[in-house]
């Protein structure tokens, strides 16, 4: 037996060392022009467009609030640089301008990010709440689905207006409330509450919103009441007339939403398992997700999904699938569609310009169209080679319809799952790195000093092959933690 | 005095001098090693007559010999129809003059050999270590063949004969003896497997397969942008280990073709180490097809010999391959 030589860690002391986030390293140089994201950058769109493919600090408010969100993890390497910094990437580019929109047209977007392991889901998450943060957003964040369906919080049921019966979890709800709190207080105190809420305790009629959500944050008893409150209080259409009445759009983020989109662990007074979306917070955020709350001052509400320890979940990653084909299988009908009104118009064969068909990648598509594509261009080609006439290949792609992944009949799929993504969210697959988008990862780690050697050509692409093609927590993996 | 008859005569006394004190007289008349004068009616032995089929069971191991048969063949011929077999006047002899030997088959191949072999001797013969590579049947196939105790000694002396005689030019190797050296060749010949070269197809793809451990692995290799599947994963996805995604694709990192290929590899059985290694050696043998200029390069690199180290087999009396049991004094 090994002799103990040190005193034992006292209890919780290994799970905070875990937990603990580390976001700056001493040791690591500050790395020269490194730009920061601003209100300006993220509200000037051609800014934005600019900074794409650029690794992009965080300056220190925006830190804080991201921090009092729980945003920043264990594990996602911030305790290796001087300061939080993150690639600027195409998807969040597009989540900026979805927020651009919000802000000034008062447009909901929703929407599910996926990904491989390690491809940048929840950093892309994570950007997304700060350039809400900075575009002055109400920013409300999730930072992990697991605990709300997991059973290891308290939970009681309650009975809702419609007379189903919900469960809440007062502390889990006390929790993020005090999160949210700390992360938009300088928003909230100037926001003043305006409808009169059944809450068990008396209010004063014109408290701040930040007021309203610290009761709920100090007594748990309170926290799923005050909640509601206040998601009535924060979609309830803005009055720019009155002071502390106007309502900014709102960003919702959830990251592991996977874990509830299933049966969750807890059970009913029968021993049954609640489906988690009985559960009332994953209930609130699903019914903002699937656009059944709605956000009359705009707003963006995104998801994302977690691949470690992650749950089966059959029908959600099927919708995922069938989903993220479609935005592809769209694409090939407006090209199909194309064809045909040239087919229409042009005398000859010969005369059809294939040039977007044939440029389509057809290697990049998701898997049941990838082969559908790959034939259609050859398919097209032939006819063309053999000088067939309009009227056949008329025929042929009038024949032609996109095969999207269908669901296997003799598998029981979730109803409520199959609601909520039947609902028009859009799903975004976050791709893997370019190699300029590695190079340019590889341009900073190298900066920060992390990295040893010149960043060339051959690197790039060596490190680039061996993350997985271009995975980028492989890459940092790879070239900052692996000690050799 | 000074004539010249003296001075021959005192030349020739002082050469028989030095004569007689190098040479000693003994020995005053020569003596030849085959008798130089006639010595009456001499004739050579009948050859032996060896069989072209060696397959020595099938040899009659004796033969009835007429008792005038060595002393004139023609009158023997002459007699031929009407000669009365005297049975009492037959005496058996043994058709090889081996038969009273220890080995009387291995002394008939040797001799048989060494008869092609002085035969033959002068036929042309390739460059030294051009002769073909032959498997010849090892001692013990060949004793097991003849049932006749042959020393290691006897049968090199054989093996040295099959060799000397598989170096006559194969276009003037007389029939004989290529019918001899047959009988003497393992049924398998494995110089014969000569490795299909491997070749980049018509759509730029090099197949190559590749072995380590128990792994076994096929890479399919074309010009591309350095992408890698592997059973139709990702090289991240395949293997979680670094070292072991490294390995993978270590045939084209050590020589910098990183980013100029695309690999598509199958690979099956072992464990992860294994098979990364077994990619390795796959990736460089369809490497080489498309650039044979960098087999020097990834010979360096270790990725052109096939690791032939495999697990060791555990042993009764050991808990492992070596490990001992515990000592327990009682």
């Amino acid at each position: 037996m090994r002799a103990q030589t040190a005193r034992p860690p006292a209890p919780g002391e290994r799970k905070a060392m875990r937990k603990k986030i580390v976001l700056s390293n001493a040791n690591a140089l500050e790395v020269p022009g490194l730009e920061n994201l601003t209100t300006e950058s993220v509200r000037d769109m051609d800014r934005l467009r600019e900074l794409e493919g650029q690794v992009v600090g965080f300056d220190g408010d925006t830190v804080d609030a991201l921090r009092a969100l729980e945003a920043f993890k264990p594990g996602q390497g911030w305790g290796l640089f001087k300061r939080p910094a993150a690639l600027v990437r195409r998807d969040l580019v597009h989540l900026g301008a979805a927020m651009q929109s919000a802000r000034e047209n008062k447009s909901i977007s929703r929407g599910v990010f996926f990904g491989e392991r390690g491809s940048g889901k929840s950093v892309l998450l994570l950007q997304g709440l700060a350039t809400a943060y900075l575009q002055g957003f109400v920013v409300l964040y999730f930072p992990e689905a697991r605990p709300i369906a997991d059973a290891q919080t308290a939970y009681q049921p309650i009975q809702t207006p419609e007379g189903e019966t919900i469960y809440i979890q007062p502390r889990y709800t006390a929790h993020v409330l005090g999160n949210i709190v700390a992360a938009n207080r300088g928003l909230l105190d100037s926001l003043r509450l305006r409808k009169q809420h059944q809450l068990p305790i008396p209010l004063q009629s014109n408290i701040s919103l930040a007021r309203l959500l610290e009761l709920g944050a100090n007594d748990p008893q309170l926290a799923y009441p005050i909640w509601q409150a206040f998601l009535s209080e924060i979609t309830a259409p803005s009055q720019p007339e009155k002071q502390g009445q106007v309502r900014p759009a709102i960003f919702v983020g959830m990251d592991g939403v996977d874990h509830i989109m299933r049966m969750s662990a807890y059970l009913d007074t029968e021993s049954k398992p609640i489906h988690a979306h009985d559960l009332a917070i994953a209930r609130d955020f699903l019914s903002l997700l699937s656009c059944k709350t709605h956000l009359p001052n705009g707003g963006v509400v995104m998801a994302a999904t977690s691949t470690s320890t992650r749950p089966l979940v059959p029908t959600f990653d099927h919708y995922l699938a069938r989903k993220h084909a479609d935005t592809y299988a769209h694409k090939l009908t407006t090209i199909v569609d194309d064809l045909l009104h040239q087919v229409k118009v042009e005398k000859s064969i010969r005369d059809i310009g294939l040039s977007d068909l044939e440029e389509l990648p057809a290697a990049s598509y998701p898997p049941p169209l990838a082969k559908q594509v790959q034939d259609l261009q050859y398919r097209v080609r032939c006819y063309q080679d053999q000088n067939a006439s309009l009227n056949s290949l008329r025929k042929y792609l009038n024949t032609f319809a996109p095969k999207l992944p269908e669901w296997n009949p003799y598998e029981v799929k979730d109803e409520r799952v199959a609601k909520v993504m039947e609902s028009g969210m859009a799903v975004t697959k976050v791709e893997r790195l370019s190699k300029d988008e590695a190079r340019s990862v590889m341009e900073y780690y190298a900066r920060s000093g992390m990295m040893r050697g010149a960043v060339t050509e051959g690197l790039v692409s060596e490190r680039w092959t061996l993350a997985g093609c271009g995975i980028v927590g492989e890459l940092e993996k790879g070239l900052v933690r692996a000690r050799f | 005095m000074d004539s010249p008859l003296l001075r021959r005569c005192v030349r020739a006394a002082a050469h028989t001098h030095k004569h007689i004190r190098r040479r000693p007289q003994t020995q005053q008349c020569r003596f030849y090693a085959t008798p130089t004068d006639s010595q009456g009616d001499l004739r050579a032995a009948p050859p032996i007559r060896m069989r072209s089929d060696y397959n020595t069971s099938s040899q009659p191991r004796a033969q009835f010999l007429d008792d005038n048969y060595r002393s004139t063949n023609r009158r023997r011929d002459d007699d031929e129809d009407n000669r009365e077999v005297d049975l009492h006047s037959l005496r058996i002899v043994p058709s090889s003059p081996s038969y009273f030997t220890a080995t009387p088959q291995y002394t008939d191949d040797l001799l048989h050999l060494s008869t092609l072999s002085r035969r033959h001797q002068l036929l042309p013969v390739l460059a030294p270590g051009q002769a073909p590579r032959i498997a010849w049947k090892t001692i013990d196939q060949y004793k097991t063949e003849l049932a006749e105790p042959v020393r290691a000694k006897g049968y090199n002396a054989l093996l040295k004969l099959l060799k000397q005689l598989n170096y006559i030019h194969p276009s003037l190797m007389p029939e004989e003896v290529k019918t001899t050296l047959e009988t003497f060749k393992r049924d398998v010949q494995p110089y014969l497997n000569v490795p299909k070269p491997i070749t980049v197809d018509a759509y730029g793809v090099s197949v190559a397969v590749g072995r380590r451990k128990s792994s076994s692995a096929k890479a399919y290799l074309v010009e591309g942008t350095g992408e890698c599947m592997i059973n139709g994963r990702t090289l991240f996805q395949y293997f979680g280990r670094l070292h072991d995604r490294e390995s993978a694709v270590w045939a084209l990192k050590s020589t910098q073709r990183l980013d100029k290929y695309n690999v598509w590899a199958l690979t099956k059985g072992g464990g992860t180490t294994g098979q990364a290694e077994a990619i390795t050696l796959a990736v460089a043998k369809a490497l080489m097809a498309h650039e044979p200029d960098l087999r020097p390069a990834l010979r360096r690199a270790g990725c052109v010999t096939r690791n032939p180290k495999r697990v060791e087999r555990k042993k009764p009396g050991r808990l492992k391959a070596r490990k001992m049991p515990t000592w327990v004094k009682r």
